[in-house]
């Protein structure tokens, strides 16, 4: 008899734990447990991602000057003033939020402003500043490294406060405006490829350019051609070769230096740098070639590792040359004098 | 009994099919709100919501880190203000809808197309109100730590971007710029029309199907200050027709401009550099020894000189000394030099007839060390009274050092007191004898 009581009682209650089980949630959702694995970022973070006060957001949208879209594709090195169109510039802050009044609103200090340039390929961002005095809500973007995903993101908070109900209390806190721009970024910059060269047990020598100065624009990129070890003379100090114009046609001259080899030797080359984006693997050669400038006329075998000099009919005037394309289609072309002794 | 078991059978399945009832009508009737808000019309054909440009964030310091409370310090609580002290480790953490697992909450159906891209921002304000940026960190983390090294008022932002991807593609091609693509000048300057390879992401997919989603907060950090100020006091002698007016202007004049320059430390640790006068330094330590965290803090004193020992030896000494608790609930701390046998300052020795001045700075981490301000001090006898200038200088003529000689004359001691406006402070209170003319400088011996 008992039993059956029982059973009828744990009827209602396992039917009524049911029921409120499917009962819809009230008021703010109760936090999640956090994966860490897949939520790497939220490691020690322990509070809610619902705010309890009221800090209202505001919108915010980002334009070129004269309030132009900002372009979906942006050019290396190129700079782009923006401009923030937000209300957290006006005279007040907003006197509702999600449906709740923010009585007697005001500023009570000045906006705190940030603007980053994210790269999503690398998620990385890059925080911009000028020196040049601008308005409050402009800054010069300049993106100093191509990407095929990144965006323009501008952060702003404000200090406010309000009244709240108690005569005579108030409150401060923050309103926020943030805002995103997504753009691609053009690489405008030619590969800085430069070669290993070195004698079966024997000297060895590099030879590289490195841009200078740096990210300069406009057009064109100029780079320094460095030659180091004893195969170009230069066992004891770099040689510099400065302002040469990083393309396609970038030859050094004899006097300013040269690689130096014996008519037998075996010369074992091997490509070093490469390129501020991506290079195009495809289409890079290098080798010895007749004269310097142009396009190059190979006198060996292209992008042979192993060269045996003494197998080869060489040139009146070899040079050895690197031959490198981004998939922009940047292309450098370096030539470098080769004496035969 | 049996009819009264049925009954309550009965009941109970009626109960339980009365309260499913009741519940799948509030299911639908949520439902039916929901695709009202969301503008979700079964008969029309469905409209697609934009994913929002950014969500709410909340930020705040893990409150078991250190935190003081909102009226510390006579702090206003509605100011939402976090009061921290000065060389404390602290620990802020941040959370927003774009930093979970799922994107759903942002939009019904949206996913996030990247990890999320974080930055902590500390800003301090400056005397003007305006905010300069100390540093900004992209650390990718939604937790951070870190200490405030110099006391004033900090804005820490964090500003968080995650790219959302809308559940079907094409939905959010706006978020992708909407101005014109590179001019024909600009492809040639790349190359020619051959960039279509580099504008496709990693992973082969168009831009267009995702948007970069922000979240931003921001939280004001008062940050208090409990180290005490830096005090140097010099002392200078003059002899015949100097005008010790004058001597004690310059003094105070290279004092501050020196006081500054080095921080508050020791302008040099050679003891022939003070000749022309000597210095005490009271300072927050070197390398090493500043930003302590309040309850290891000490100071350090420094003399340097011919007036520090009775001998009248030029000598540089310098020694750690305890900083502590002055007052428990308002943090605040003093640093203070007691002279005497015991202590690493004997005392202060001038020559008896000889006409002596003393000038003390102060500057303090309160405003960065950024300027110098006089410091209150004099000379005193043991019950407290103040000892006047003879003129423009102080002048003894008669010795009390060896007190055991002296016992009949007046004990004198130097006093100063430095305070910042915290109300940390650093004093002195130290013997000062007068020694007998000549003998004690010239002749090792006070008689």
């Amino acid at each position: 008899m008992k039993k059956t009581i029982l059973s009828a009682v744990a009827a209602v209650i396992v039917f009524g734990s049911m029921v409120s089980a499917q009962e819809p949630q009230t008021g703010a959702p109760a936090p999640a447990p956090v994966n860490l694995e897949k939520t790497p970022w939220l490691k020690g973070v322990e509070i809610s991602p619902y705010p309890v006060d009221i800090s209202p957001v505001i919108p915010l949208k980002i334009y070129a000057e004269n309030s132009e879209p900002i372009p979906a594709t942006m050019t290396e090195d190129v700079p782009l003033t923006v401009i923030a169109e937000t209300s957290v510039f006006d005279e007040a802050p907003p006197a509702e939020y999600k449906g709740q009044a923010i009585p007697n609103p005001r500023w009570e200090e000045n906006p705190a402003i940030s603007w980053f340039f994210i790269d999503w390929e690398k998620n990385k961002n890059h925080m911009a500043s000028v020196s040049e005095p601008l308005a409050a809500n402009q800054m010069v973007i300049i993106p100093t490294t191509p990407t095929g995903k990144g965006a323009i993101t501008c952060h702003i908070a404000r200090k406010m406060r309000y009244d709240l109900e108690e005569p005579g209390r108030t409150k401060s806190t923050y309103a926020n405006s943030s805002g995103a721009k997504d753009v691609r970024v053009l690489d405008i910059t030619p590969p800085l490829c430069g070669l290993e060269i070195s004698i079966e047990n024997g000297p060895s020598g590099a030879c590289w350019p490195v841009e200078n100065p740096p990210d300069k624009y406009p057009l064109p990129k100029q780079a320094d051609v460095y030659l180091s070890g004893a195969l170009f003379n230069a066992a004891d100090q770099d040689i510099l070769i400065p302002g040469l114009e990083l393309g396609s046609n970038m030859v050094v001259a004899a006097e300013q230096g040269s690689l130096n080899v014996s008519p037998k030797d075996k010369l074992h080359i091997k490509v070093i740098g490469g390129d501020n984006y991506k290079l195009d693997n495809a289409k890079l050669k290098f080798g010895l070639c007749n004269g310097a400038g142009g396009e190059p006329a190979p006198a060996s075998p292209v992008n042979e590792e192993i060269l045996d000099l003494g197998k080869l009919k060489l040139p009146e005037t070899p040079f050895l040359y690197l031959d490198a394309t981004d998939v922009a289609g940047n292309r450098q072309v370096m030539f470098i004098p080769v004496k035969i002794k | 009994m049996k009819k009264f078991t049925g009954f309550l059978m009965v009941v109970a399945v009626l109960f339980s099919f009365a309260v499913m009832i009741t519940a799948e009508e509030a299911a639908t009737s949520t439902a039916t709100a929901t695709s009202t808000a969301t503008g979700t019309d079964t008969a029309a054909a469905p409209e697609e919501t934009p994913i929002p440009d950014n969500t709410d964030m909340t930020l705040g310091m893990k409150t078991d880190s250190n935190v003081m409370p909102a009226t510390f310090r006579g702090g206003d609580p509605d100011s939402s203000l976090v009061h921290c002290l000065e060389d404390v480790y602290y620990e802020k953490q941040e959370h927003a809808l774009i930093y979970k697992e799922d994107a759903s909450e942002i939009k019904e159906g949206a996913k996030f197309e990247s990890d999320p891209n974080i930055t902590w921002d500390t800003k301090v304000k400056d005397a003007d109100g305006n905010w300069k940026t100390l540093s900004s960190a992209n650390t990718n983390m939604a937790a951070d730590g870190g200490k405030f090294y110099a006391p004033g008022e900090y804005q820490i932002g964090n500003s968080g971007a995650r790219q959302v991807g809308a559940s079907s593609s094409g939905a959010d091609n706006e978020a992708v710029g909407e101005g014109d693509d590179p001019t024909d000048d600009e492809k040639e300057a790349a190359g020619g029309d051959k960039t279509e390879t580099a504008l496709v992401g990693e992973n082969g997919k168009t831009e267009a199907e995702t948007k970069t989603v922000t979240a931003q907060q921001s939280m004001g950090v008062q940050v208090h200050d409990v180290t005490s100020p830096d005090l140097w006091v010099a002392f200078q002698e003059g002899a015949g027709t100097v005008d010790m007016a004058a001597t004690e202007q310059e003094l105070k004049g290279k004092m501050m401009e020196k006081i500054i320059t080095t921080m508050g430390r020791p302008f040099s640790p050679n003891a022939d550099d003070y000749v022309e006068a000597s210095y005490m330094f009271i300072d927050e330590g070197a390398e090493g020894e500043r930003d302590l965290e309040p309850f290891k803090k000490t100071a350090r004193l420094t003399v340097a000189g011919a007036l520090f020992n009775e001998r009248g030896a030029t000598k540089f000494e310098t020694k750690a000394i305890e900083s502590n608790t002055l007052d428990k609930e308002a943090m605040t701390r003093q640093v203070h030099v007691a002279g005497g046998d015991k202590s690493a300052l004997k005392g202060v020795f001038v020559r008896r007839n000889v006409p002596f001045i003393f000038a003390s700075m102060a500057i303090d981490n309160g405003d960065l060390r950024s300027k110098a301000g006089e410091v209150a001090c004099r000379i005193e006898k043991a019950d407290g009274t103040e000892v006047e200038k003879e003129g423009n200088s102080y002048l003894f003529r008669v010795p009390n050092f060896p007190r055991d000689n002296y016992e009949d004359q007046p004990e004198y001691f130097f006093v100063a007191k430095g305070s910042d406006k915290s109300g940390n402070l650093t004093t002195v209170r130290t013997p000062l004898y007068v020694v007998n003319t000549q003998a004690a400088f010239e002749g090792g011996s006070n008689q």
